[in-house]
């Protein structure tokens, strides 16, 4: 999807603010947002889809509103459309129907394991056979698609060199409808003069990890 | 179950636009509140996992994984060669740290990493990423003009050094390993590790310098 979120090589932002102070939290709610996000979520809710509902805030919000502001709308969104809450029960904070169960209180130790438990995989065993090798080189489709994608757009119609095979990983586009398809997944390699122009230095590259579809043989 | 409907999504969002109180902290306690509601959180355990966060998981995880690379060279194969696996090895695993990759600066590059398209980090080993990482700033700029980012931070690099930028569009998540200053070598892992900067693990410091822990 051509959105806001789809910032990378953008013109008009900057700069950047490198005097942040160093805490991991810089408010209450930041720290709150980040721990609901670890422990509830609606049933069947992809990191994809996730991520789609959150590209999906509007504009002016996804650029002004603070970030953990961001993650608190997606959820409330993805948690709505999936049925766990109401608008209504949000805006009053009274359940209309009894839990359906309870959580289980955990101690420091308990949130450190759960922690560790966390470190998913989106690997998974595929038949086809990798259709590029590494060294090779490949272009890009010069097309997005309306739905979710992790193609950027100045990535697009770019040819770069494949320099790592990472194996089949679960494909973000489809994982964005709630389908589990893994695809051939590479690093892709592009000289920043490839990607930008004259103007950029020769030596100087970006690498991305990109799915088979979205490349072709060069 | 979701929808998995854009459209649907955007009604949502139009709907909450105009509907959720202004100050981002109301909005979360909205959420956390309908949730206690729900039987799905508990509020002490949200009081939990930020104590964890705050102390025991950040960037001086990193930092350690970083400093026994430059002590134990079979350490930093193991790293180089699996980054997951080494970082379970120190009991290290959580979020983002199922396919970690580390990438090696040395004198004649520079290695910085972003996520252009939301806001990807390694949190088992970093912790929470800056809010500078996740401005329309960092992600629109670093890819385009590292060089001019990465002054912005103080770094300034020759023309000659390459920089080569990680752009997080998949699930891998990348940890920058830094250059070891000189005069470290009597130096213990716990002395090396105070060396090494949030950033430098980023990409947006590079020459760490001795007794600025």
């Amino acid at each position: 999807m051509d959105g806001i979120h789809d910032l990378g090589g953008k013109l008009g932002y900057g700069p950047v603010d490198v005097n942040e102070p160093e805490e991991p939290f810089h408010a209450d709610y930041e720290g709150r947002m980040w721990a609901i996000s670890r422990t509830a979520r609606a049933p069947s809710v992809t990191i994809d889809w996730w991520r789609h509902i959150r590209e999906l805030i509007m504009a002016e919000d996804y650029l002004n509103r603070p970030y953990f502001d961001s993650w608190a709308q997606t959820t409330i969104a993805s948690m709505i459309d999936a049925g766990v809450f109401s608008i209504e029960e949000l805006e009053s904070g009274i359940s209309q129907t009894p839990p359906l169960g309870q959580v289980k209180v955990v101690d420091y130790d308990g949130v450190l394991k759960q922690n560790t438990g966390m470190a998913f995989r989106f690997d998974r065993p595929v038949e086809e056979p990798a259709k590029f090798a590494v060294g090779q080189t490949v272009l890009t489709n010069a097309k997005g698609h309306s739905g979710h994608t992790r193609l950027p757009e100045y990535a697009r119609a770019k040819v770069g060199v494949i320099t790592h095979y990472r194996g089949a990983h679960v494909f973000a586009d489809d994982g964005a409808k709630g389908l589990e398809n893994a695809q051939h997944l590479y690093t892709v390699s592009f000289k920043a003069i490839e990607l930008w122009g004259d103007t950029a230095n020769p030596n100087d590259s970006v690498s991305l990890e990109l799915w088979e579809s979205y490349l072709a043989a060069n | 179950m979701p929808s998995f409907d854009p459209k649907k999504i955007t009604k949502i969002h139009q709907h909450l636009h105009s509907h959720l109180p202004s100050d981002p902290a109301l909005r979360v306690k909205a959420l956390e509140t309908i949730l206690v509601e729900k039987g799905m959180v508990k509020s002490e355990n949200i009081d939990k996992w930020v104590e964890v966060y705050a102390d025991d998981i950040g960037p001086k995880r990193g930092a350690h994984v970083v400093a026994r690379a430059w002590a134990d060279p079979d350490f930093k194969a193991r790293l180089l060669a699996d980054g997951s696996k080494a970082v379970d090895e120190m009991g290290f695993a959580g979020p983002a740290s199922g396919h970690l990759k580390a990438v090696e600066n040395t004198p004649e590059s520079h290695n910085v990493v972003v996520c252009t398209l939301c806001s990807c980090y390694p949190f088992a080993i970093l912790g929470m990423a800056p809010n500078w990482y996740k401005t329309a700033a960092y992600r629109s700029r670093v890819v385009r003009e590292p060089r001019a980012v990465l002054a912005e931070f103080g770094v300034e690099l020759s023309e000659d050094t390459a920089v080569h930028v990680w752009d997080s569009t998949a699930e891998l998540r990348y940890l920058v390993i830094p250059e070891r200053p000189a005069r470290t070598e009597d130096m213990s892992q716990d002395e090396l590790a105070k060396l090494v900067t949030r950033n430098s693990m980023i990409g947006t410091d590079r020459d760490l310098k001795i007794g600025s822990a």
